[in-house]
């Protein structure tokens, strides 16, 4: 018994090795930590939640997906209209549907109707995108976001157009931020290590050898990207309820740039890529917020700095691009070197029975 | 009865015409060979029975019911595995999630691990490699990974496209004695070559192929009495350098 629980632990201790620091700087955080660095934190941890549901479909299935931070917002606006209460509604929201202004849920199946709307949109308009390769698929992911971001901004009896959608609680603290990402981070290693996000992956590598061995890409894909956005919406209703109010611009190029480069730099191709890249962007970024600030607080120089987070994140993406392509994890997961048991390996490799 | 009948099959890239009516017959527990050189449309019967082309005329039937046009993922389903030219094995996964990708087919938990075993006898590299990813290994080892992928899915008709390509003579002959191997296992094998001399030792039958038509089809000893290969290959110059299609 005990060995079969060792053995488990030894087969996924990739989840282990990511979720205890995780908890470990939360803890940490919020006892010795500034009211400033929780809030980092906590961020940080929403953050790290809609980058491992992008790495479920981008990670293993390889397309470069813009439209993801749009699931997060229809998951942020669903929780939105269905937890503020109507008063506040009727006042922030004045040409709100009626039947809308009404409806008053709980926090938790708030944010899982989001989660199931940003997934039943997903399914809905997924099919016909999941045949698309290469620069196709990319530039109609990218036209999705845009659609989604204009009916955001023009559908004001619903989103309040593009003025600010506010009154929600905040309900999301840090422990419930930490909670949210390790649920992703479960079901993020859950899916690439079952069948069908090895399949997925399988067509990441060759959609042709893929096919050949019985594997329909179409359907693969479609299911991954259903995922994705279910989890997406579910983190945008946990986003929503930490930053209290927003606007169609919190879900655009901005957000899924930053979200990118987390993916991108820590490694699309494996959980352990995503949460490094997570930490790596956040810590950037948190930095080099600081640095602008003093800069501009200083006033050494004649003009306001602004702008320096995204050209360092845009160069560091770059640099990671050109000299690591596959991230700094670098496609596989995280994993204790093996002690005491190593095989020898012949050197002349003679690989058949004769 | 023969298990894959391929009958007056003709099939086109676009407007240029690969196959002008190919038939082919292979039965139960035979290792037949498709002969030919580069650009005769070996490549492309295979990828006509596999579905992956669609073919513009003739039957495939395999197993008495007809599966033409059908969708890859069906014809894998009922028992024919394509080992693809150029070992398209999955770089970026380890040998064990290529494996269990072929075991998919008909994923039945309780055989996996008996037929992995089975898999380790047959290619004990593959043991040694097990939890590297794909990409790292020889690439004779990559063409051992793609044959046992294919035979993690136990199927009826293996068709190996091209098996010895690029790989040096001592692993072109180890290639060689385990399609032998497979053979004795009671594998149905339809096997494409270049190297018809290598491959006429150990078939049964063979066609030869020339410009997308059967030129002589027998027994792998009528073969070799009737036609002096060689000259296939070096003879009449059929002009084979500028009609070579990268299949």
């Amino acid at each position: 018994m005990m060995d079969k629980i060792t053995a488990f632990i030894r087969k996924h201790q990739t989840v282990v090795l990511l979720a205890v620091p995780l908890v470990l700087a939360g803890v940490l955080i919020s006892m010795f930590g500034s009211r400033l660095l929780l809030d980092i934190y906590t961020y940080f941890c929403v953050s790290l939640g809609m980058v491992y549901g992008l790495q479920v479909f981008m990670g293993n299935s390889g397309i470069l997906s813009w439209t993801h931070v749009g699931f997060v917002g229809i998951g942020a606006y669903v929780t939105g209209i269905l937890v503020t209460p109507p008063m506040v509604k009727e006042m922030g929201v004045p040409n709100m549907y009626p039947a809308l202004v009404d409806l008053s849920l709980p926090v938790v199946p708030s944010i899982l109707i989001g989660a199931l709307v940003a997934a039943a949109i997903a399914a809905l308009i997924g099919y016909p995108l999941m045949r698309l390769n290469d620069f196709a698929s990319v530039i109609t992911l990218f036209a999705t976001l845009i659609v989604i971001h204009v009916v955001m901004t023009q559908w004001d009896n619903v989103t309040n157009g593009p003025r600010t959608f506010f009154g929600l609680p905040q309900w999301t603290t840090w422990g419930i931020a930490l909670g949210g990402a390790l649920l992703m981070l479960l079901v993020a290693y859950w899916f690439r290590e079952s069948g069908l996000g090895l399949k997925l992956r399988a067509t990441r590598d060759d959609r042709y050898a893929a096919a050949a061995i019985g594997i329909d890409m179409v359907l693969t894909r479609y299911l991954g990207f259903v995922l994705s956005a279910l989890m997406a919406g579910f983190v945008g209703g946990l986003w929503a309820l930490y930053i209290t109010s927003f606007s169609p611009k919190s879900f655009y190029m901005a957000e899924m740039f930053l979200l990118l480069s987390m993916l991108v730099i820590g490694g699309s191709g494996s959980v352990s890529g995503a949460t490094v890249g997570a930490v790596v962007v956040t810590i950037a970024r948190e930095g080099l917020r600081q640095v602008e600030a003093t800069i501009n607080n200083a006033h050494v120089l004649s003009f306001e700095v602004f702008g320096l987070t995204e050209l360092v994140m845009a160069v560091l993406m770059v640099m990671v691009l050109i000299w690591r392509p596959s991230g700094v994890v670098g496609g596989q997961e995280l994993r204790l070197p093996r002690f005491g048991k190593k095989k020898d390996v012949p050197a002349e490799v003679d690989g058949l029975a004769a | 009865m023969a298990m894959l009948t391929v009958e007056n099959l003709e099939a086109s890239y676009g407007a240029v015409r690969a196959l002008h009516g190919i038939s082919i017959e292979v039965a139960e527990g035979e290792l037949v060979a498709l002969l030919g050189v580069n650009g005769v449309g070996k490549s492309t019967t295979l990828k006509s029975i596999m579905g992956v082309l669609r073919p513009v005329k003739g039957t495939i039937t395999f197993e008495g019911q007809e599966i033409t046009n059908r969708s890859p993922e069906k014809i894998v389903k009922r028992g024919i595995s394509l080992v693809p030219e150029g070992r398209e094995i999955f770089g970026t996964l380890t040998v064990e999630e290529n494996l269990r990708l072929g075991a998919y087919v008909g994923f039945k938990r309780d055989r996996y691990k008996a037929d992995l075993e089975e898999m380790f006898e047959l290619f004990p590299i593959l043991k040694d490699r097990f939890h590297q990813a794909g990409g790292l290994l020889s690439g004779g080892e990559q063409q051992m990974l793609a044959i046992a992928r294919a035979l993690m899915g136990h199927p009826k008709l293996i068709m190996l496209d091209e098996p010895s390509l690029g790989l040096s003579p001592a692993m072109t002959d180890q290639i060689f004695r385990l399609i032998v191997t497979l053979k004795e296992r009671g594998s149905t094998i339809l096997l494409v070559e270049q190297n018809a001399e290598r491959a006429l030792e150990i078939v049964d039958r063979a066609y030869l192929l020339a410009n997308g038509q059967i030129e002589h089809a027998g027994t792998a000893e009528e073969i070799k009495r009737k036609v002096d290969v060689a000259s296939v290959y070096f003879g009449d110059q059929t002009d084979a350098d500028s009609c070579e299609v990268s299949l």
